[in-house]
């Protein structure tokens, strides 16, 4: 042969291999939980929080006695938000890790084709960041989430707009992803049966990743907009807001739960450029006493816990919580479980229905004050 | 459309347009000189705006108030590291491929693109960074409603890439490292058989490269404030565009290139429709190149037997 | 490298000198990491403050310093310039290799192990490692279209990932408008990508190698931003769900649709996700043994040739009479297809598609596959596929430094085989008698 590449490469990948499947072996006191999202690539910041706020969950969670006597193991699964490999770890996860359930996947682009491999094993799913309505739509039975829905908050931006705002104007943005567009249009779909539609003078999308967005900011400008609604993340919300400012738009500015994240001051270069927007979001979870004491054990170990972090840790609680209340890890019991019992979490107390939806989701109007923070607005 | 919007779009796409033209820079002399396309070049522009944010933060915790002093030390520090990033890149990723086949840096590009996003993401965390809102001073022209408004800020980075373009001009025309890079540039071979150390020539375009994207870093962390890990990737590719549509090889093309780019998907996000700019500035190069297989100012090649 | 290293005659090092040489080369290497690394490693952002992490980029400098130290010390043992002296002629080999006829013949019975290794897989494999073996498999297909493009015809194709899009919304959207089953849409989602590659090509084929790469990547952006925007037809970032596969009219899912029976109903057996899979990948072992054999025959017949003798001189090739537009579009539309009828497979495997999937990063990977394969190497496209798929499940195992790593393997692999893994063979035919 005068390949000598070729057995050695075989070679390479056979070492490898083994190394993997040799650190697989666990201890089989534990419970394994899959945390799956993106932690590569450009929406790794989420995948970020989701891990933080499992982990700190775990740590508590075993700190109190574990889940009937065994200690909950995390396993990190990243899908880089992208379905390909959303599948891909959903199959690792079940196979190589044998994770008895998931916290997972944050675009519902990924939870959606994931939560199907789940469902096929029999898995319980608990996504905290997926708001796409689809991702429980599909009857999918040990598939729950910990987040609102897009058409549960863009009807209450659009109430407040046409109702307190009486916006003459408005320009609608989103940033051409599924859960952007998803709140955008649940929103205009509000200002339809409000009759209001007519007042959209803008409908258009941004391109995530960009940071300018002024040619964007002119055209709303010339637009004659007074409101402008966007459906994105705080990423790309900071930056708009600053260019709006800074082109000298004074009008009024409103986002979902996606930008309402103490991280858009930053994004945006100082508290001036946020102060007045209006941002929906369910009850912030951070004010209520439940996770007051979580949030400072985070801040103490350095890591601010905004986003999806509480989403995550409440996520994995209730994972715990079923499991000790059914006393099993088979999925469609746990499913059951949890639809039929409220669960305590730290971001308050929480049921579901019989799709898998958050029963009390009631989004609330928020505010941004001059000092870079944020207050619930008073009905 | 009003005196006024039309202003202020020009005004859009010509700040996006210098960014874009200051980083295709890095692009079309790497390319002049080794015939690489060099992907990595994105993620060091990424690397100047975290190092930016960084000198920032440890000048102001220092003490220094003094903001002309902090910016002119931020803009040296950051491109004597983000040229040091680029003087690396090559050493390690480029120089060793030198003679293989024309594809090997292109694969060894990506991968080191991969091994730099990642890096930073690993040491720097996902989230989105940034720096405060340092110079809030606005240019007001026009009253009531009919208005332009520019920050200082962008008719700094109009007439720094300007003045940065013009000595890069004056430096590659008129020097005796200008004549080498132009001579290397245009026969490798010979020119290292007249006693040029092409290996060191190739380094300083690199490292003139970065540079310039250190720049360029500087100046959009001061304009937009915000940045995260994955920057380079979709203003790197915006940029190489540029670099091709002046004509990749042509210093004074990438910033023609830049300049067209940004203010036409300025022009036609404003006209037009913003979710389609981008299919837009695509399918103009593409026109481009069909009628001017260079680029607008690339020389045409000759077919040499 | 220090050039003294290059001559392996040295005998008898003197060791002060080399000595001296390695202390002052891995200062330099301390010095140069402390500036790379220092802000960016060693001082993390935190709001518009930095926490001080010093310690970090302080480490990992004295690493690189140590490690420099010995590899330059290393370099002037005997053993070691004897290792470098290999590795440096290894890579000097020329890139193609000729062989004649009758001893390319005599790896024959290789190709009947590996076809029967891989046809038993999948019921070997657990289910997580047949997924990625299907993934691998639709990255080897998606290596042998391209390779006809980069690797035979010599174009740089930098926007590959567009057809494999037309060929997997061409399934989803086939069966959402149209009502296509799976066997339906496959030969028209390959015709239609090799329509899209017919129409991109013939304006750009004139163009010569990176405008051509950069032609072809704004056509894949194109692409995937028109799947992206146009809500209403595509499905926007949403995505779209494409039908499983069928065999005979028999669905691989749970509960067949209305009129339909599904394969475990018919055969008695309870649903397993599995058969699916098995099947998914049987299929595309079938049409990847197909197109290899299709890709040899057509490097022997003239086309193919055609193909290889423009990339190596296009004028010669006019001058000769060849029309090398149409032979580049051949080569064009051939490889459009291959890629079409991997789309198909990916989207009946994944159930779910949104563009995503068809990012500019994923042509990068398949260029990479050819790149590695050696530009023209069957083996070298299949090895480089399974490779480029595996290692990054493998390197889940690293965690946080999977992408990383994976970047890092990129950099050392092109470094260490400059022109591929395996070295494309090239048959020559011989006259037994008239050469010595």
């Amino acid at each position: 042969m005068d390949h000598p590449s070729f057995p050695r490469c075989l070679l390479a990948v056979a070492l490898a291999g083994g190394l993997s499947l040799s650190g697989l072996a666990g201890a089989a006191d534990t419970i394994k939980i899959g945390v799956a999202g993106p932690m590569t690539g450009g929406y790794a910041a989420f995948g970020e929080q989701f891990w933080r706020g499992a982990s700190q969950a775990a740590e508590d969670i075993n700190a109190a006695g574990g889940i009937n006597g065994k200690q909950i193991e995390l396993v990190k699964g990243d899908d880089a938000c992208e379905p390909k490999q959303a599948t891909a770890v959903a199959n690792r996860l079940l196979d190589q890790d044998k994770v008895a359930a998931v916290v997972g996947h944050f675009c519902s682009s990924s939870t959606i084709p994931a939560s199907e491999v789940y469902a096929d094993a029999g898995v319980l799913v608990i996504t905290p960041g997926s708001t796409n309505p689809k991702v429980t739509e599909r009857g999918l039975v040990t598939v729950f989430r910990m987040c609102g829905r897009d058409d549960q908050q863009g009807p209450l931006a659009a109430d407040f707009i046409v109702k307190e705002l009486k916006a003459k104007k408005i320009a609608v943005v989103h940033d051409k992803d599924t859960y952007g567009q998803g709140i955008a249009d649940a929103m205009r779909d509000r200002l339809k049966e409000l009759k209001a539609d007519n007042r959209v003078v803008l409908y258009e999308g941004l391109t995530r990743g960009e940071k300018d967005f002024n040619a964007l900011v002119t055209k709303i400008k010339a637009s004659g907009a007074d409101t402008v609604y966007f459906g994105g993340l705080y990423n790309e919300a900071g930056p708009l807001l600053r260019q709006l400012r800074e082109q000298g738009l004074k009008v009024n500015f409103l986002s979902g739960d996606g930008s309402l994240d103490p991280a858009i001051v930053t994004a945006a270069g100082g508290p001036q450029f946020v102060e007045g927007a209006y941002m929906t979001s369910v009850r912030e979870a951070r004010n209520i006493p439940a996770s007051q004491a979580v949030v400072k054990k985070m801040k103490d170990a350095g890591f601010d816990p905004s986003g999806f972090t509480l989403y995550a840790y409440a996520s994995l609680q209730a994972i715990a919580d079923s499991m000790k209340g059914a006393k099993t890890s088979d999925g469609a019991k746990l499913a059951k479980w949890l639809k039929s019992h409220t669960v305590p979490t730290v971001l308050g107390p929480k049921s579901w229905d019989g799709k898998g939806d958050l029963k009390d989701t009631s989004f609330s109007l928020f505010v941004w004050e001059p000092d870079g923070t944020y207050k619930e607005m008073r009905k | 459309m009003d005196w006024h919007i039309l202003a202020q779009q020009l005004v859009n796409g010509l700040t996006l347009g210098s960014i874009y033209g200051l980083i295709a820079i890095g692009y079309t002399m790497v390319y002049g000189i080794v015939g690489m396309i060099n992907f990595a070049h994105g993620d060091v522009y990424m690397i100047s705006a975290y190092v930016t944010a960084i000198c920032l933060a440890v000048l102001f915790s220092f003490g220094i108030d003094s903001l002309p002093f902090a910016l002119l030390a931020t803009l040296a520090t950051t491109m004597l590291i983000t040229a040091a990033y680029g003087w690396t890149i090559e050493r390690i990723a480029y120089r060793p491929l030198r003679g293989a086949p024309r594809l090997a840096p292109l694969i060894s590009a990506i991968g080191m693109s991969l091994v730099l996003q990642n890096g930073v993401q690993l040491s720097q965390g996902a989230k989105t960074q940034g720096v405060p809102s340092l110079i809030p001073a606005t240019l007001r022209f026009g009253e009531g409603n009919d208005f332009v408004q520019i920050t200082l800020v962008q008719c700094m980075i109009v007439v720094v890439s300007l003045t940065s373009m013009a000595a890069l001009t004056w430096l590659i025309q008129r020097t005796s490292l200008g004549r080498q890079c132009r001579a290397t540039q245009q026969d490798r071979r010979m020119a290292a058989i007249l006693g040029i150390d092409t290996d060191r020539i190739i380094s300083t375009v690199f490292v003139i490269g970065a540079a310039m994207a250190a720049i360029a870093g500087v100046l959009v962390t001061l304009n937009y404030g915000s940045f995260d890990f994955y920057i380079g990737f979709v203003t790197g590719i915006k940029a190489f565009t540029a670099a091709v549509l002046g004509g990749i090889g042509s210093l004074p093309g990438a910033m023609l290139g830049g300049l067209i780019l940004g203010l036409s998907e300025a022009l036609f996000s404003g006209m037009v429709n913003t979710d389609y700019k981008d299919v837009f500035a695509f399918s103009l190069l593409v026109l481009v190149l069909i009628f001017r297989p260079t680029g607008l100012l690339g020389k045409p090649e000759v077919e040499k037997v | 490298m220090p050039s003294t290293a290059a001559s392996p005659a040295t005998r008898g090092v003197r060791w002060n000198p080399v000595f001296r040489q390695a202390v002052l080369e891995a200062t330099a290497a301390f010095a140069l990491a402390l500036l790379l690394l220092g802000p960016i490693v060693g001082l993390v952002l935190d709001g518009y403050e930095v926490k001080n992490e010093l310690q970090r980029p302080l480490l990992i400098a004295a690493i690189i310093a140590v490690g420099r130290f010995l590899v330059t010390l290393a370099m002037h043992t005997p053993t070691g310039q004897a290792a470098l002296e290999r590795f440096n002629a290894r890579r000097r080999q020329p890139g193609i290799l000729v062989v004649s006829i009758s001893e390319n013949n005599r790896q024959r019975w290789w190709l009947l192990v590996i076809v029967a290794l891989a046809l038993s897989l999948p019921f070997l494999a657990s289910k997580y490692w047949l997924t990625v073996l299907i993934q691998a498999m639709i990255y080897v297909l998606l290596g042998l279209g391209l390779n006809i493009v980069v690797g035979l015809a010599g174009l740089l194709d930098l926007g590959y990932v567009a057809f494999y899009a037309v060929g997997a919304y061409g399934l989803a959207l086939g069966a959402q408008y149209l009502d296509l089953g799976f066997w339906s849409a496959l030969p028209l989602a390959a015709m239609l990508a090799a329509l899209f590659g017919g129409i991109l090509g013939f304006p750009v084929l004139r163009m010569h190698g990176d405008y051509l790469a950069i032609v072809t990547l704004g056509f894949g952006e194109i692409i995937r931003l028109v799947l992206n925007n146009w809500l209403e037809f595509t499905g926007g970032p949403n995505g779209i769900s494409a039908p499983p596969p069928q065999l005979f009219g028999l669905e691989f899912t749970r509960t067949a649709k209305d009129g339909g029976m599904s394969f475990h109903e018919y055969f008695q057996i309870s649903y397993d996700p599995l058969h699916r899979f098995i099947f998914i990948y049987l299929a595309l072992f079938l049409i990847v043994c197909l197109m290899v054999v299709v890709v040899t025959r057509l490097r022997d017949m003239p086309v193919g040739r055609a193909w290889e003798a423009l990339r190596e001189d296009e004028i010669a090739c006019r001058a000769l009479g060849i029309n090398h537009v149409l032979v580049k579009l051949s080569a064009f539309m051939m490889g459009a297809m291959v890629g079409g009828i991997a789309g198909v497979f990916f989207a009946t495997y994944q159930g779910f598609i949104n563009p995503m999937s068809f990012n500019f990063f994923e042509s990068a990977l398949i260029v990479a596959i050819v790149v590695l394969g050696g530009l023209g190497s069957t083996t070298g496209v299949i090895v480089a596929a399974l490779v480029l798929t595996v290692l990054p499940e493998l390197l889940r195992a690293f965690a946080d430094y999977r992408v990383f790593t994976f970047g890092v393997l990129m950099v050392s692999m092109m470094i260490w085989r400059p022109r591929g893994l395996i070295r494309p063979r090239r048959r020559a035919f011989e006259v037994k008698g008239l050469c010595p």
